[in-house]
């Protein structure tokens, strides 16, 4: 917590100050967002704009995109898809790779399904969500659902491998009914691993979402690429790509992590 | 009535390669309430098996464990035993208080009836101050504490403890010892406990069964009226750890 090991004591004062703690890190952003940003408009200048449209092009496509009543109304439509996929995937892997888990019989026999389930690609379960579920809601969440829930059900099943033999052990001196061992024991454990599974199921999900979304639907953020793709609107794909990039940041910044850390308070301060 | 009887008690680990192991052949104590019993062996004698059986855990081959006259496979009333491991097993996520409120978990208690018998248990073991810190935050000994809160949140009539404190520093040892001894009398407890630590088995038991070991058996059932709290450096219980220790060893021969 408060103890600071000798080696950042003596490393410290070697480093320019400009690198150092939380300004340094924004210092060190902003240089590579210049850098980039640098690049982009260099590679700009030497192609034409519908192959790579220029930061300015793609900055006023964008003010305009946003500017339009149907932004808010597509993204709220492909954000609503992957978070039900992907509430439904928590909500289905959760349990199961629990139970599936905590009893080896139902694990090993189940087994094989998880790596066929694994094997498949998202862009066929978009195939498969186009024919069932033709141009609907549906499609995406499928998709995201499909994409998401095997990953949170290995990541728990996984997660059920660290639940210690003595914790169980001491539970069962207590004679505590099976249920409550699954809720007071296996559920603290896997929590973590359920977490960093989540995280990734989450990011796969979003992108794949717009997969299905160009395949499969006639609104929302994919259906919106693709017709600008069919346009040859190469600076409105940069725009929308931009913007989703800069949701997902914020979320994993400003949701994401904080709750992790809330969360697991207690694992942080264990380890010095 | 005896608290614990075992009767004639025999069992056998199967094992993948030939003949079953015979862990425990013929057991036969009867410990009766109030008692402080020490189950004394050297490693692989079968007494943890004997304390697991005595909690349940275990089923015996041949004979019978009577729990207050009942037999084991009958006995329903399983809050009124609790029973504390060689380590702490606290759970990590949870704080001194839920550590200890897990004990009541598994029953049916209501939430404000648990939190108060908690807060009681707490001050009994001396951490009524520490109900908020994490596991890693407490020392070996608080963690302890905290372990034998848990262990006595269910207002057990019979406490079973498999080498209790062993993994503790001997100081830190004599404390744990003298909280359990006081407690143990303040709550009419019967301890039934396993050790290879003779020292002590005489400071804590008033009888002590000795085990030989492949298969365990009892070699001598040993009363220790010595009163408390016994100094380990006097010469009673230098006496009593002397004797023992031969009885101990001839098994080895």
């Amino acid at each position: 917590m408060l103890v600071r090991t000798p080696a950042t004591l003596i490393h410290e004062p070697r480093r320019p100050a400009v690198w150092r703690g939380r300004a340094g890190i924004v210092v060190q952003r902003l240089a590579l967002l210049a850098l980039a940003l640098a690049v982009w408009q260099l590679g700009a200048l030497h192609a034409p704009s519908f192959v790579l449209p220029s930061p300015a092009r793609v900055w006023s496509a964008w003010t305009g995109l946003v500017a339009q009543p149907s932004f808010g109304r597509d993204l709220g439509i492909t954000l609503g898809r992957i978070g039900a996929g992907f509430l439904l995937a928590a909500l289905v892997g959760l349990p199961l790779g629990i139970i599936l888990g905590a009893s080896r019989r139902l694990g090993s026999f189940f087994e094989p399904t998880l790596t066929v389930i694994n094997t498949v690609s998202s862009s066929i379960w978009a195939i498969f969500a186009l024919i069932w579920f033709g141009l609907s809601n549906w499609t995406t969440i499928f998709v995201v659902f499909m994409t998401a829930m095997p990953l949170i059900l290995t990541n728990v099943w996984q997660g059920t491998r660290t639940v210690s033999a003595e914790h169980l052990e001491l539970a069962r001196t207590f004679r505590m009914p099976r249920r409550k061992v699954l809720t007071k024991i296996y559920l603290p454990t896997i929590l973590p691993t359920f977490f960093s599974g989540a995280r990734l199921a989450f990011g796969f999900g979003a992108r794949v979402s717009l997969v299905a979304e160009s395949l499969g639907a006639s609104s929302g953020v994919g259906y919106r690429l693709r017709q600008a793709a069919d346009l040859v609107q190469t600076d409105q794909v940069f725009a929308w790509t931009l913007t989703l990039v800069t949701l997902m940041i914020c979320l994993e910044s400003f949701a994401l992590k904080p709750l992790e850390q809330h969360l697991f308070a207690w694992k942080k301060k264990a380890q010095p | 009535m005896n608290a614990v009887e075992l009767d004639r008690v025999s069992k056998w680990f199967g094992r993948r390669d030939g003949a079953p192991l015979h862990v425990l052949d013929a057991i036969e104590i009867a410990i009766p309430e109030h008692a402080i019993v020490a189950i004394l062996g050297s490693s692989g004698c079968g007494k943890s098996t004997l304390l697991n059986m005595i909690a349940g855990l275990v089923e015996p081959d041949d004979g019978a464990v009577l729990l207050n006259g009942i037999p084991s496979h009958a006995f329903r009333d399983w809050r009124s035993m609790t029973y504390m491991f060689q380590e702490d097993r606290l759970l990590p996520w949870r704080t001194a208080a839920q550590n200890v409120s897990f004990g009541l978990e598994a029953g049916s208690l209501g939430r404000i009836e648990r939190e108060r018998r908690v807060e009681e248990t707490l001050s009994l073991v001396g951490l009524a101050g520490f109900r908020d810190a994490y596991p890693h935050e407490l020392s070996g000994g608080m963690r302890s504490r905290v372990a034998l809160a848990r262990s006595l949140v269910t207002e057990p009539k019979i406490l079973l403890l498999d080498e209790p404190f062993s993994k503790l520093d001997p100081a830190i040892r004599a404390q744990m010892h003298a909280e359990l001894l006081r407690i143990a009398e303040l709550r009419a407890m019967t301890l039934v406990f396993v050790t290879h630590d003779v020292e002590e088995a005489v400071v804590l038991a008033n009888r002590v069964v000795v085990l030989h070991p492949r298969p365990g058996r009892i070699a001598e059932i040993c009363d220790i009226a010595l009163p408390y709290p016994r100094d380990p450096l006097s010469e009673a219980v230098t006496e009593a750890v002397r004797r023992l220790r031969i009885s101990l060893s001839s098994a080895r021969g």
